[in-house]
């Protein structure tokens, strides 16, 4: 058995340099990226509170691999760099030499690991091809978030300019563009879109209902993916069906000035993700709301739900995923669901970042149970159930997509085959865009619907048209 | 010096000086720990659920629900050598002396057949993840030298100790063996707070992830102020 030194076994199986990463960045790196990656890295540990996770990792990580075989993409790819704890290793060594007195030490003594740009550009690329799903957190013995990692070596190679395009230009028309948000949809646009969701409902649900838009004093602010104003009509109106048939059209307001609850930031840059979720709290707090409504949406959910208390403390408004609130009302009496208009075989898709942490797992099957003649799980499921392949930003970026169907997806892909089921409940934007073009890829006859699209239907609408009589006309409709 | 005076000094001073270096070293660990837990994020941590922490990292005294698919041998192997690199340093008849005259502690004894038992069984356990570590290409990747040298490095006093008190199949003279034994053991002492096997006091905080997720408010601001402050300035 030979003894290799870091650099070596990073040459036997990094790929080539090709000074290119594998998706565009807005400005290409200049010189001097490793001297400027140490500087922010140096920064980062002075004013965050990493120092001690990164101490803690390092002087613990076992290396027994078994992140390796909980990780969808490593078991679809073989490749050794989707491994979690080699991905994390490079910042970890990266830490120990530059960063630690024992790095110091041992540097003087024996050939050190060092920095180079070649992996710079391997960081640049392997820190992408993870999906921060986590799943390799819950199979360590150790704990160790591999995520969290990812995220630290993202943020610190945004920093030095290396960021997918696709995300940066995104969290820059969201933070200083005209319109406020990600997919670049004015107010005029907004105004517009709820309008014809207005007419959509009034047509088919038989109910006259005109979106509150910057009321104040409501219970709710809702915020959803802005994308879901021009792709998911279905997912919105079945929010707003819920809303009305509860009682609560009162209760409720969209702001103008802040409608978008994306937060780009959760992927890769902790100092966004904090300016993102101030000007969604200066936007509660502008139309005095109570607290937060978010949509469906995963990670707009997670970074509402987790980082609004971190980044506002004492200020924070408590945050709801409608998935809760549709819930209580369906357990209060406050709406009633059809259990006769759903009869395909439905199943569930979990969200990693409503799911992974245990916090939404048994709600949204409680409310399909109740109205679902068919439903099915999938194995694993919950906390342990596989990414959609498309997470952590990857979803947003063109030029992984051949890298999300063919590896990322692939595990997820079989999941849902096995379920055999007709329709994949999946509610967040992000894994909606992705699972769809699964199913497409992989040919497997399905459809994916937000879990609102299905209560759309089944939905007893006060004063409007039941949901036999909506389903009789939709079927008059269908192509 | 005689060997047996070695020996002597083995048990005695270099005993006392490196588990000391244990305990200081490993005390700092955690100590540095609850420092960053209590006074840097005290306050400001919010909604984390201690118990459902606790529930987790307890879950893994036990993981059997843990097994996965692909990591079954190895996962039982490590559990297993665990077991007995817990049990026989701690309540072996002939440590349990050590334990009395150095710290006090009286400590119930595990009969002489269980200690061989347990002995041989972390022996082969440790030779068996020695040799998947090598074997297994996966694993060699994530592999650097001190995860092999670790490996041997528990594999000896456990061999050196079994080899000293069974003079039947012990090849060197007791005292050889014997000093082996200590110095493997005490070489472990001085190691632990410096390599991978301080995972025995940081386990507990690897797995509060939560917390560190917790990021601090402000720092952003102030990481990008200073680093691109420089740059502006610069221009």
């Amino acid at each position: 058995m030979e003894t290799q030194t870091i650099a070596a076994k990073r040459d036997e199986i990094a790929t080539p340099a090709r000074r290119a990463f594998p998706y565009h960045v807005l400005e290409k790196p200049g010189d001097n990226m490793v001297d400027r990656f140490l500087e922010a890295f140096a920064w980062v540990l002075e004013y965050t509170d990493y120092k001690p996770l990164l101490d803690s990792y390092c002087r613990s990580t076992a290396k027994c691999n078994r992140c390796a075989v909980a990780c969808p993409i490593l078991l679809a790819s073989g490749d050794p760099r989707d491994i979690p704890c080699y991905r994390t290793n490079l910042l970890l060594d990266t830490y120990r030499r530059y960063f630690t007195m024992g790095g110091w030490v041992k540097a003087r003594f024996t050939t050190p690991f060092e920095l180079t740009e070649e992996l710079l550009y391997e960081m640049g690329d392997v820190f992408y091809r993870c999906t921060v799903c986590r799943r390799c957190t819950r199979s360590c013995p150790l704990g160790f978030d591999h995520g969290l990692i990812t995220r630290l070596g993202r943020y610190l190679l945004s920093l030095v300019g290396i960021v997918p395009k696709a995300l940066q230009v995104s969290v820059q028309e969201q933070l200083e563009g005209e319109t406020h948000n990600t997919s670049k949809v004015s107010r005029a646009g907004l105004l517009d879109v709820l309008s014809f969701l207005s007419e959509e409902m009034e047509e088919s649900l038989g109910v006259k209902l005109d979106f509150p838009t910057d009321e104040t004093d409501r219970d709710y602010v809702f915020f959803c993916a802005v994308s879901d104003y021009l792709m998911e009509p279905d997912t919105l109106m079945g929010n707003a069906a819920v809303l009305y048939a509860a009682g609560d059209w009162d209760r409720w307001t969209i702001g103008l000035c802040n409608y978008d609850g994306i937060n780009y930031g959760l992927f890769y840059s902790d100092w966004h993700l904090e300016q993102i979720i101030k000007r969604l709290v200066a936007e509660v707090d502008r139309l005095k709301g109570r607290s937060v409504l978010i949509g469906e949406c995963g990670h707009a959910s997670r970074a509402a739900h987790d980082f609004i208390p971190t980044f506002m403390g004492q200020r924070a408004p408590p945050v709801r995923n409608f998935m809760e609130y549709t819930l209580d009302c369906l357990r209060a009496g406050k709406i009633s669901l059809d259990p006769d208009v759903v009869t395909e075989r439905v199943t569930y898709h979990d969200p990693c970042n409503l799911a992974r942490s245990g916090w939404i797992v048994d709600q949204p099957r409680e409310i399909l149970r109740s109205f679902c003649r068919d439903y099915v799980d999938m194995t694993p499921k919950g906390a342990d159930n596989y990414c959609c392949g498309g997470g952590g930003g990857l979803v947003s970026i063109d030029e992984l997509h051949d890298f999300r169907m063919e590896i990322a997806g692939k595990v997820k892909a079989e999941q849902i085959a096995r379920t055999g089921a007709d329709i994949v409940v999946a509610p967040c934007a992000n894994c909606k865009k992705q699972l769809k073009e699964l199913v497409e890829h992989y040919e497997i006859p399905c459809t994916v619907v937000g879990l609102h699209d299905l209560v759309l239907r089944a939905i007893e609408i006060p004063g409007g048209k039941s949901p036999a009589e909506r389903r009789a006309e939709a079927a008059l409709f269908a192509i | 010096m005689t060997i047996d005076s070695w020996i002597e000094f083995a048990k005695g001073p270099l005993f006392a000086v490196t588990f000391m270096v244990m305990v200081l070293g490993l005390g700092r660990q955690v100590l540095l720990q609850f420092y960053f837990l209590g006074v840097k994020k005290g306050r400001r941590l919010r909604n984390v659920h201690w118990k459902q922490v606790a529930r987790e990292t307890s879950s893994w005294v036990v993981p059997v629900r843990h097994m996965e698919p692909g990591t079954g041998l190895f996962s039982v192997a490590s559990y297993l050598m665990h077991v007995g690199v817990l049990l026989v340093p701690l309540f072996l008849v002939d440590h349990i002396a050590l334990w009395n005259a150095f710290l006090g502690l009286h400590l119930p004894a595990i009969g002489e057949g269980t200690a061989d038992a347990l002995t041989l069984l972390t022996i082969s356990c440790a030779i068996l993840l020695l040799v998947m570590r090598l074997l297994r290409s996966r694993h060699r990747l994530v592999s650097r030298p001190a995860d092999y040298l670790l490996l041997m490095a528990v594999l000896l006093p456990f061999l050196s100790g079994y080899l000293a008190s069974h003079p039947g199949v012990n090849p060197c003279p007791w005292n050889v063996m014997m000093l082996t034994h200590l110095l493997s053991a005490e070489l472990l002492f001085v190691l632990m707070p410096f390599t991978k096997l301080a995972h025995v006091v940081l386990f507990f905080f690897d797995r509060i992830s939560v917390v560190h997720w917790q990021l601090r408010p402000g720092a952003g601001d102030r990481v990008a102020e200073a680093l691109y402050r420089k740059e502006v300035g610069a221009r």
